[in-house]
């Protein structure tokens, strides 16, 4: 099984980066704990749709787990389609601590989206605007 | 370009400068002149001309429609053409799994049906927005543009309003369009811009107002659009930084408004149309 946790740097020392979308680096490692592969985060500079970009690289490197700090709504809405499971609240913490975290059963699997996204969009717009409806 | 009629677009850069106040006043003022003038709200996120010149906007009398992708199962084969495509991140695939389709991020360019060799991303319709056409008096009209609350692109809503404009100006024999755009150097603004004769460029003498000015100078000079300053409120504030950048354009200043309270009430109680012409 593989795993992915969102980092500062390339290695299992590094930071936690709290940002799932918009993090540094992607690290993937095996259930054992050990580091297969770290990979930038192409998307990090994407105007928009960044947590797009990151969920579709952690996908297609066919991972099962991502732990991370929080999850934005582009991302969370992607990654529930592909039934990769998402574990968040990994703040203040390296890598390895979080992975240690994890396999002692402390971090929490969410089901809805912990982060605002880069333009704090969420759901709550739509009508109300102005006298007209749409 | 049209050899019937004059365009001219009133932008900025900054917002609330003046753009809309100087857009009616600038199109009483050709009225006055004898022209046909066709004003059009170009600022479709909020657009606010009609309450300058006190007018309510009734019944729409066109809308705008942008293609969304719909996905038919039955007949994807989950190739990933259209994630890998897309350049707004607005299809997500996993792999083995059916692609997504992300409404937010999705600017409506129809790039992943178009790729889709299955043919299996239908086109669908939604609306994005709404024109009004409203007379204001003798000779005068006015355009409003509204885009959709929360639409992600809206330069194509600018781009579709313009064109019911152009129309609209050709069965009236107008004899000048004006339009009146956003703050911002962004999609809607270049959309409103695009194809025009002249701009008039509505700046304030204060640092965020220079600022911007060179921004939105720069883009007029890309679109080969060329530009004309009026500084508003020109008496408050230090004018050395517009100069400076009005230089640096080879462009000029064509009209100074000195802070007036009388505008500022006219402007606020909808009365801009009863107020004296500007020079220009």
């Amino acid at each position: 099984m593989k795993i992915c946790i969102s980092s500062t740097s390339p290695n299992l020392d590094s930071p936690v980066d709290p940002r799932f979308g918009r993090c540094q680096y992607f690290l993937i490692v095996d259930e054992k704990g050990k580091l297969i592969k770290s990979m930038p985060n192409q998307g990090v500079q994407a105007m928009r749709g960044a947590g797009i970009t990151a969920a579709q690289l952690v996908a297609n490197e066919k991972v099962e787990v991502i732990i991370t700090g929080n999850v934005g709504p582009n991302a969370f809405g992607a990654l529930q389609t592909s039934g990769i499971k998402i574990y968040t609240g990994a703040f203040d913490m390296t890598a390895k601590q979080a992975l240690d975290k994890y396999n002692k059963g402390e971090l929490k699997e969410v089901n809805v989206a912990t982060g605002p996204g880069q333009f704090g969009k969420g759901p709550g717009f739509g009508k109300g605007r102005g006298q007209r409806d749409w | 370009m049209s050899d019937r009629f004059k365009q001219i677009v009133v932008t900025g850069g900054k917002g609330g400068t003046g753009k809309s106040t100087v857009a009616v006043l600038l199109a009483n003022k050709f009225v006055k002149e004898g022209k046909k003038v066709i004003l059009v709200d170009c600022d479709v996120e909020c657009p606010n001309d009609y309450l300058l010149v006190g007018q309510q906007l009734d019944k729409p009398v066109d809308f705008i429609y942008a293609q969304f992708p719909k996905l038919i199962k039955s007949k994807c084969k989950k190739c990933g053409l259209c994630a890998k495509t897309c350049k707004s991140n607005a299809v997500f695939q996993a792999p083995g799994k059916y692609p997504v389709f992300l409404p937010e991020l999705c600017s409506a360019c129809g790039a992943c049906w178009l790729v889709c060799p299955e043919k299996a991303i239908k086109p669908k319709k939604v609306k994005t927005g709404k024109v009004f056409a409203s007379k204001i008096k003798n000779d005068l009209w006015l355009i409003t543009g509204e885009a959709k609350p929360a639409l992600e692109e809206t330069g194509p809503v600018v781009a579709k309003v313009k064109k019911f404009a152009l129309n609209f100006a050709e069965k009236k024999k107008a004899d000048i369009i004006l339009f009146d755009t956003a703050p911002g150097t962004h999609c809607p603004v270049i959309q409103a811009v695009l194809d025009t004769d002249l701009a008039y460029v509505v700046t304030e003498p204060t640092p965020m107002g220079a600022y911007d000015l060179n921004l939105i100078l720069d883009l007029l000079k890309k679109l080969k659009v060329p530009a004309k300053i009026i500084l508003n409120q020109a008496d408050l504030g230090n004018k050395e930084k517009i100069k400076k950048i009005v230089r640096k354009y080879k462009t000029k200043i064509a009209e100074e408004i000195p802070y007036s309270k009388k505008l500022v009430k006219a402007y606020s109680k909808g009365q801009l149309l009863n107020y004296k012409n500007i020079k220009i």
